[in-house]
């Protein structure tokens, strides 16, 4: 497609990683040159791709990694199946770390600041003078993100030898919950969580499926929990908080709160849970004055319905989560206090929650004291600091005054590998290698150590070196030894300890055995002891914290789905681009307002208004939703960096300038819902970058749900199906072809187009079952990780021209934010139907789009002409088109997608890469599905089912999706298909004869009609 | 704006000759090196008459990933060395070619060969099927053992050509099998 | 051959006409050196297609994505533009082929002016799939012919019908223009001096007038009016087949075929009126092209017009009795939704204006026919966007539901496509007499007589 770029790059790529970076000028001749490797490494074929197991270092979640490179470069990233956090799958922003080692916008080496500008400098002299500055500062700070253990306790090692102080700060950090968690059992630890096992989930909050604690296991364990099973049974989920986030829209209840009174609800509960604090030991004074009547006016729910979810939760085994960091008030541990008891009463404690297995790496570092180093670096009396994995100019509040702290500062070394708001302030830079490729390790939990390996060699174009190499020889050069010469000496020697600890025999063996199944259990698992409660602190106050400032509008700053704080991810177009699974917007910042509070202020969808505090204000549109409370106005984090990176910068607003710079008194933790905000109406518009096309199905068989009650009842009611049709017969009516043909039998007579195989051939068809499918937007990114899938930019976003192969669609159903009571909301994942008699073919003048033997709606994308007339003939628009060529290394036109060097190096060889005008869609992964085929066919081995699984169904946490032939009784896609839950989109309206059969979301509360 | 000026006015003057651009894009062979081939020399003058031919050793001995994999594989210099720590050649003109061969195995880079056989991006061959189905690689890449220098033989490569062979071993003629 | 009355046909449609020989110098006027207004427009045009190219320029260089189109409305303002100047290239073979089968009186005088507008008018029409396409250095795709990938195109297609359509519609009525030209190429010829003389020599084919030739002529002529007749019908049927064999709510519907050949031929004939209006004026030629002629003309018009607007009023009717419920949603969008104003500008000119038609003063004043076929011209293109952009814009996925806003580059486009039209317009007036010199002389009465007495003047059509 385009010239060579595909090709040019692999051929890049060979030389690289064979000789090293001296070769790559070659490609820019008009000659193509063949680099083959010196010495050949072993386990490398070209052509065919080599799998590492690493840890990904986006979150503290600690996802196990699976990483897929061709010829030495490293092209996906998956979950590792074998691992028990990912268990195979992946979050977007584990996908997208792909962007960041291939950033454009990394540091190109060492640089120190020369009157105002950073210049190179060699890794011997900035080490040197590091070594000097850091012995003559007479003290230094040296802040952290999360490290993965190893790094960490290297990082204290080395403080400790050289007078310095490490402070860890987490701008999401769960103090809170870790400090409730010691307050409540005397345990200084953030609990481990088991949704799986729990039937009953209650969240006061928590947004545990985008980015709270580690949300593709919770994921995974929350659509076990709460999809439906063969018996029929199917785990509840009630959502009590004041904002409806991605977590609160999978909920089957809402309890709408008055901000701030989780705390009340929780206890009211416990009262209830209880006999009125009976068996809540020695909370039972406290419990006992809470009742469901006292605390209804505080909170907002009548006293009834507190009673009913109390019901429910105590014949459990129930769950419930504390108010996570979308919930950090002023009464943040308290609330989280509040939980724990609940849960303790409720007998969750050792069943669904685990406080004798931590999340280690959970973070929970306060903003306590870092204050206190803003304090000190205030005064002036802190020689140096080193900054590293964190970015707190942009992640701590303006008012925080760390900006100007930091400035004072005379010695200021970043180790980021590529520019943030920190760095740009740093005289020193000593950029990091990405994780894909360093080594280190991570502690999910105590017991599971992953290994973190590098993947590839270090991308050519950046002379990058580990931290953890940099330290050890800077201590070396002043004159200490830290025990090991690089860090990977350091982590061996950690890992012979745990080999020992594991009672291995051979620490080598162990290591290597580790390294390939990419996880090391080390000791214990938990004994699911529960605890008791302990006395209550007498600083407890459960009590509705107070908001600062004038009127009822309370701001929520709450962590983006898509960033989470966004500290140091948002220089990603993946991510920037990837429509927030709530809002549906991308790029840039939004303002949440309910439509009647929006009307009140006269104000409809994207009018830009100012939002002010007494601490800042900032400026965004407005987005009206129906799944916030009128007194609530919500502002997600992320947006409004300003030097971070060309894909970052200027994009949205940073939530954080609204804030004050407190500490919640108990935890240290940095509050975030503490404030009142003054909307004022700019009066300027700005159309909103959202995919999102109408919010209701207006009455068409798009994602129809099913009560609970009426599941087994629906086989009768098959008949009614066809209603319409039936009656159209009836009446003599003109009669169209049925539309009871199943996938399997293909193809129908009538719908031939294209070469069509005999019985023989597979079918290959899939199923998403929408009762499972949480609406994370997983399967997005991977599809674009994998299919090559340009990403376009935020003004053809606005007109409509996003690329996205799946177009996660949500609909409202049931939202109501005025009172307690059920809540519908249905995610789709929309992509290529596959139809069997596609209404795409026939218009296609030139055959660019037609049936595979194996029945495949495919698109060959040299042949396209770029009619678009596919595109209109599409009942499901699920066809995109390349508007421009979104490909190459310059932007066609200003602010267009494009893929500057080396961001191309992550391109899917194995994918053509498309360019202007041409019509591009789901391909069922056709590549995999060949690769597979022609193993096969070399091997005269036979495709086994779910031995081909495309990228959506691979990186899903919710195990949504499930792909195969479905001409094969026995495959798992031929199951599903059969439920009585399946449905295809459309199917009776235009009978296309889909291949993707969707398996209906089932609600406990009645549907009005079954077909929507 | 002047590039757009210009492309605009050239674009569209050469629209008056659309026709002759057809014909153009009509011959839609492999998008393989033709642009001053003739000129460039490859580093080293391996002769494949010498290999293949005299020697008679088997094209996948050096094309080693040619049976399991999409890629057929350049011979890493290591496996150049293998015989060549040995053979030095008769005359001096082949020693001074595997001369060559071994200072670059010498400082440790990779032989910069150019490269003669390319299928256009779009298209995907995999060598293992064709090895797989016993297909003679000179089918394709022509007598290589009586070539001096490589060049292509007897075909651009182009689509017609790979049809009709498929049409000829009754294999798919499915568009998707090469093309996604 | 005469008329009820007895009276010679001459009499009735062109009274004003005293002797035949000034007929020769009145309609080769034109021909003459052309005035600074001519020149200036000329200069108009070839800006206007400068515009135009440059705008396709740019559209090529950077990409389709310089067009306001998008996900879901993949068409827009380009084959609005293609259907609208098909439609006009209808009525020219209509009066032309079809008038002259049924011996229509009235023909002569404008038939020459409608068939230049057809040739023209396919013409343009004819860029616009190029236009459209997104890789338009592949568009050759679409024409079938041998080659080495063993690759045919869609035969099932509808766009691949209109190559065939279009092309075939263009040689036809290219050939039809240029043979009944001849004569008056012949006539212009020996009027013609210097240059002029020897370009007219070749292009009359050396014609003599002599009775075999004009035995030929009259048969060639009357075979290719037949060919051509089916194919009025046939090409804007295929046209209107792009729409109705999809599946987008508000495209398929039987109803399409006559519809889309109703309209056509209604924007056609008002095209015929906007242009010969001011030739008329122009070229002094009040006396060939009478009001009788426009009363004609104008009756066309009421009665397609008329079609035109039950077909309108029958899509909303089945759109509300097929009970389907994104059928009607579709419609009502139609109606009152994003794209209301366009609709109701469709619904206005070509149905509401056109009933002042009825009246017998407004047919005959040529002011008002003017006006009201500019406001047809305007309301046929709106036709064209309604029905292509509402109902795309809001189809069966409401997620997928969008807006599209034409950008400059299609507006430039359209813009070139009228001065490329005009360009060839201009030429043709300057190039070939307007009026059928020939045809028009059969019609007239002979003078060798005193016109009019009764049963005479028949012999003198007769040859």
């Amino acid at each position: 497609m385009t010239d060579g770029l595909k090709r040019r790059d692999f051929l890049k790529v060979l030389g690289a990683s064979g000789a090293g970076a001296g070769v790559l000028g070659c490609s820019t001749e008009n000659v193509e040159r063949l680099m083959p490797y010196v010495v050949p490494p072993e386990d490398i074929t070209p052509g065919v791709a080599t799998w590492y197991t690493t840890v990904c270092g986006e979150c503290e979640a600690g996802c196990g990694m699976w990483v897929r490179t061709r010829e030495g470069r490293v092209v996906k990233v998956e979950g590792n199946p074998e691992h028990p956090v990912s268990q195979g799958a992946l979050c977007s922003r584990g996908h997208s770390s792909l962007q960041a080692l291939y950033n454009p916008d990394r540091f190109t080496g060492p640089m120190l600041r020369e009157g105002g500008q950073l210049q190179p400098i060699s890794w011997d002299d900035a080490e040197q003078m590091v070594a000097e500055r850091l012995s003559s500062a007479g003290g230094y700070y040296l802040f952290t993100g999360f490290a993965g253990s190893s790094l960490a306790g290297l990082m204290s090692d080395f403080a400790g030898a050289t007078d310095g102080q490490v402070v860890r700060y987490d701008p999401l950090a769960e103090a809170p919950l870790r400090e409730a968690s010691r307050i409540a059992f005397g345990r200084d630890v953030v609990p481990w969580y088991d949704l799986e096992e729990a039937r009953f989930l209650v969240s006061f909050g928590a947004d545990f499926l985008e980015s709270w604690l580690s949300p593709v296991r919770d994921g995974r364990g929350f659509s076990r929990m709460s999809g439906v099973d063969e018996e029929g049974g199917k785990g509840g989920f009630t959502f009590v908080g004041s904002r409806l986030s991605l977590t609160g829209q999978n909920a089957d209840d809402w309890v709408p709160i008055q901000p701030g009174t989780e705390a009340l609800v929780a206890l009211a509960m416990a009262n209830v849970v209880s006999g009125g604090g009976t068996s809540a030991g020695p909370y039972r004074s406290i419990v006992a004055t809470y009742t469901p009547e006292n605390v209804a006016d505080a909170t907002g729910v009548e006293a009834e319905s507190i009673r009913e979810l109390a019901e429910r939760f105590a014949d459990g085994p129930s769950l419930a989560l504390g108010p996570g960091v979308a919930g950090l008030h002023r009464g943040a541990t308290a609330a989280n206090v509040a939980v724990a008891v609940l849960n303790s009463v409720a007998g969750n404690v050792g069943r669904t929650v685990h406080y004798d297995a931590p999340q280690l790496d959970a973070p929970s570092a306060g903003f306590a004291p870092m204050q206190q180093a803003i304090t000190a670096m205030g005064a002036g009396d802190v020689g140096a600091v080193l900054v590293h994995g964190s970015n707190p100019s942009y992640a701590l509040p303006a008012s925080s005054g760390f900006r100007e702290a930091f400035g004072s500062v005379p010695f200021k070394v970043s180790f980021a590998s590529s520019m943030d708001e920190t760095a740009a302030e740093a005289d020193l830079i000593l950029p990091d290698r990405h994780f894909l490729e360093s080594w280190g390790d991570m502690a999910s939990r105590p017991g599971q150590w992953t290994v973190r390996q590098p993947a590839m060699r270090p991308v050519p174009h950046f002379d990058s070196k580990q931290t953890g190499d940099v330290l050890l020889s800077v201590a070396t050069r002043m004159g200490l030894g830290l025990g090991s010469e690089t860090f990977y000496d350091h982590l061996r020697g950690r890992w012979a300890d745990f080999a020992a600890t594991a009672g291995a025999t051979d620490a080598d063996a162990f290591w290597h055995e580790s390294l390939r199944a990419g996880l090391a259990q080390v000791g214990t698992t938990p004994s699911g002891a529960t605890e008791t409660l302990r006395q209550p602190d007498r600083g407890l106050v459960f009590d509705p914290p107070a908001f600062d400032g004038p009127g009822d509008l309370h701001l929520m700053v709450y962590p983006s789905a898509r960033y989470g704080d966004g500290a140091l991810n948002a220089n990603r177009p993946w991510l920037q681009e990837l429509p927030d699974p709530v809002s549906k917007i991308t790029w840039h910042s939004w303002v949440e307002m309910h439509p009647n509070r929006a009307e009140a202020l006269g104000l409809r969808d994207g009018d830009v208004v100012v939002l002010s505090t007494e601490h800042g204000s900032v400026e965004a549109p407005v987005w009206t939703y129906p799944g916030i409370r009128e007194d609530v106005i919500a502002l997600p984090m992320g947006g409004g960096h300003t030097n971070a990176g060309r894909f970052a910068d200027g994009n949205g607003v940073n939530a954080l300038d609204l804030l004050p710079s407190e500490v919640e008194p108990l935890s240290g933790g940095l509050v975030h819902f503490v404030t009142k905000v003054d909307v004022t109406s700019t009066g300027r518009r700005r159309p909103l970058a959202s995919i999102s096309g109408s919010d209701s199905q207006s009455n068409r068989p798009i994602a129809p749900a099913v009560a609970l009650a009426g599941l087994g009842a629906e086989a009768e009611g098959a008949e009614e199906e066809h209603g319409p049709l039936r009656e159209l017969q009836g009446v003599g009516g003109f009669v169209p072809v049925e539309t009871e043909g199943r996938p399997e039998d293909f193809p129908l007579e009538g719908s031939r187009y294209g070469e069509y195989g005999d019985e023989e051939e597979p079918r290959w068809a899939m199923t998403i079952d929408l009762d499972k499918c949480t609406g994370c937007s997983a399967c997005v990114t991977a599809c674009q990780a994998e299919n090559n899938v340009p990403w376009v930019g935020e003004g053809q976003v606005t007109m409509g021209r996003d690329m996205g192969w799946i177009r996660l669609e949500r609909y409202y159903e049931a939202v109501d934010a005025s009172h307690a009571g059920p809540l519908d909301v249905r995610f789709l994942p929309m992509i290529c139907q596959h139809c069997g008699n596609a209404p795409c073919e026939p218009v296609c003048p030139v055959f660019a789009t037609y049936h595979t033997p194996d029945g495949i709606n495919t698109q060959v994308y040299n042949r396209c002409v770029g009619t678009r007339y596919c595109l209109n003939n599409c009942p499901y628009k699920v066809r995109v088109y390349n508007w421009y060529t979104f490909t190459d290394e310059e932007p066609v036109r200003e602010g267009l997608g494009h893929v500057p060097e080396p961001l191309n190096w992550q391109l899917n060889p194995d994918v053509t890469v498309r360019e202007n005008g041409i019509m591009e869609k789901c391909s069922f992964c056709i590549h995999r599905i060949r690769a597979h085929q022609d193993r096969a066919a070399v091997e005269g081995s036979t495709i086994t089912d779910g031995q081909i699984i495309p990228a959506c169904q691979q990186s899903c946490p919710a195990e949504a999706i499930v792909f195969g032939n479905i001409r094969d009784p026995g495959s798992r896609v031929a199951q599903s298909a059969g439920g009585e839950r399946a449905y295809r989109v459309l199917d009776e309206l235009v009978n296309t004869q889909p291949a993707v059969t969707y398996l209906k979301k089932v609600t406990f509360h009645e549907v009005e009609s079954e077909e929507h | 704006m002047t590039k757009r000026w210009i492309g605009a006015s050239v674009v569209t003057l050469t629209f008056l000759a659309s026709p002759a651009l057809a014909q153009a894009q009509d011959s839609d062979a492999a998008v393989a090196v033709t642009d001053g081939e003739a000129a460039l020399v490859q580093p080293i003058a391996f002769p494949h008459t010498i290999h293949a031919g005299v020697d008679q050793i088997d094209c996948q001995y050096c094309h080693f990933s040619a049976e399991r994999s999409v890629d057929a594989g350049i011979p890493p210099v290591g496996t150049c060395m293998g015989c060549h720590q040995i053979i030095g050649g008769t005359d001096e003109r082949q020693q001074a070619e595997i001369q060559k061969l071994r200072d670059y195995s010498a400082n440790q880079e990779s032989i910069p060969w150019i490269r003669i056989y390319k299928v256009a991006d779009h298209v995907h061959f995999p060598h293992l099927r064709h090895v797989a189905a016993e297909v003679d690689c000179a089918t394709c890449h022509g007598p290589v053992e009586e070539m001096m220098v490589i060049e292509e033989v007897n075909q651009p490569l182009a689509m017609g050509w790979c049809v009709s062979c498929h049409m000829e071993r009754g294999v798919s003629r499915d568009c998707a099998v090469c093309h996604y | 051959m005469s008329t009820a009355t007895g009276v010679p046909r001459g009499a009735l449609t062109h009274p004003d006409i005293q002797t035949l020989d000034e007929v020769n110098r009145a309609v080769l006027r034109p021909l003459g050196r052309p005035g600074r207004g001519w020149w200036a427009l000329l200069a108009l045009a070839i800006a206007g297609m400068g515009v135009g190219g440059f705008a396709w320029g740019i559209q090529i260089v950077d990409g389709i994505g310089v067009t306001g189109l998008t996900s879901p409305v993949g068409w827009g303002v380009y084959i609005t533009t293609f259907v609208f100047w098909v439609g006009i290239a209808h009525s020219g073979t209509l009066i032309s082929a079809i008038l002259f089968l049924f011996r229509a009186p009235w023909r002569q005088s404008i038939y020459r002016a409608a068939e230049a507008m057809t040739v023209f008018a396919v013409m343009t029409a004819g860029l616009f799939p190029l236009i459209h396409v997104g890789r338009v250095w592949h568009a050759y795709w679409l024409i079938p012919y041998p080659n080495s990938r063993f690759l045919w195109p869609n035969f099932r297609s509808p766009l691949v019908w209109d190559v065939f359509a279009v092309t075939t519609y263009f040689t036809v009525s290219a050939v039809f223009f240029y043979l009944g030209t001849i004569p008056d190429l012949a006539a212009a010829r020996d009027a013609a001096t210097g240059l002029r003389k020897k370009l007219y020599k070749v292009i009359s084919l050396g014609w003599r007038g002599t009775d075999r030739e004009w035995h030929h002529f009259g048969k060639a002529y009357i075979f290719l009016a037949a060919l051509a007749t089916p194919l009025v019908l046939s090409v804007h049927s295929v046209v209107s087949w792009d729409f109705a064999v999809s599946i987008v709510p508000g495209w398929h519907a039987t109803i399409f075929a006559p519809y889309f050949v109703a309209g056509a031929i209604f924007s056609g004939v008002a095209m015929v009126i906007t242009l010969t209006v001011p030739l008329r004026k122009v070229f002094g030629l009040e006396a060939y092209l009478t009001t009788k002629h426009y009363d004609a003309m104008a009756k066309l018009c009421l009665l397609t017009s008329m079609i035109v607007f039950y077909a309108y009023l029958s899509e909303f009717f089945m759109a509300w009795y097929s009970g389907e419920e994104v059928e009607r949603a579709a419609f009502w969008e139609r109606l009152f939704g994003q794209y209301w104003w366009a609709t109701w500008i469709m619904l206005v000119c070509n149905g509401m204006v056109p009933v002042m038609l009825w009246f017998k003063r407004v047919r005959y004043s040529i002011p008002a026919l003017f006006a009201i076929s500019i406001f047809v011209n305007i309301g046929m293109w709106f036709e064209r966007y309604v029905i292509i952009v509402t109902s795309l814009h809001h189809e069966y996925e409401p997620w997928a539901w969008g807006v599209y806003r034409p950008s400059t580059v299609e507006m430039g486009i359209l813009l070139g496509s009228f001065a490329w039209f005009g360009f060839w317009f201009l030429l043709f007036t300057r190039l070939i007499p307007p009026v059928a010199i020939a045809e028009l002389k059969e019609v007239l009465p002979t003078p060798m007589r005193p016109a009019a007495p009764v049963g005479a003047g028949g012999q003198g059509s007769d040859q």
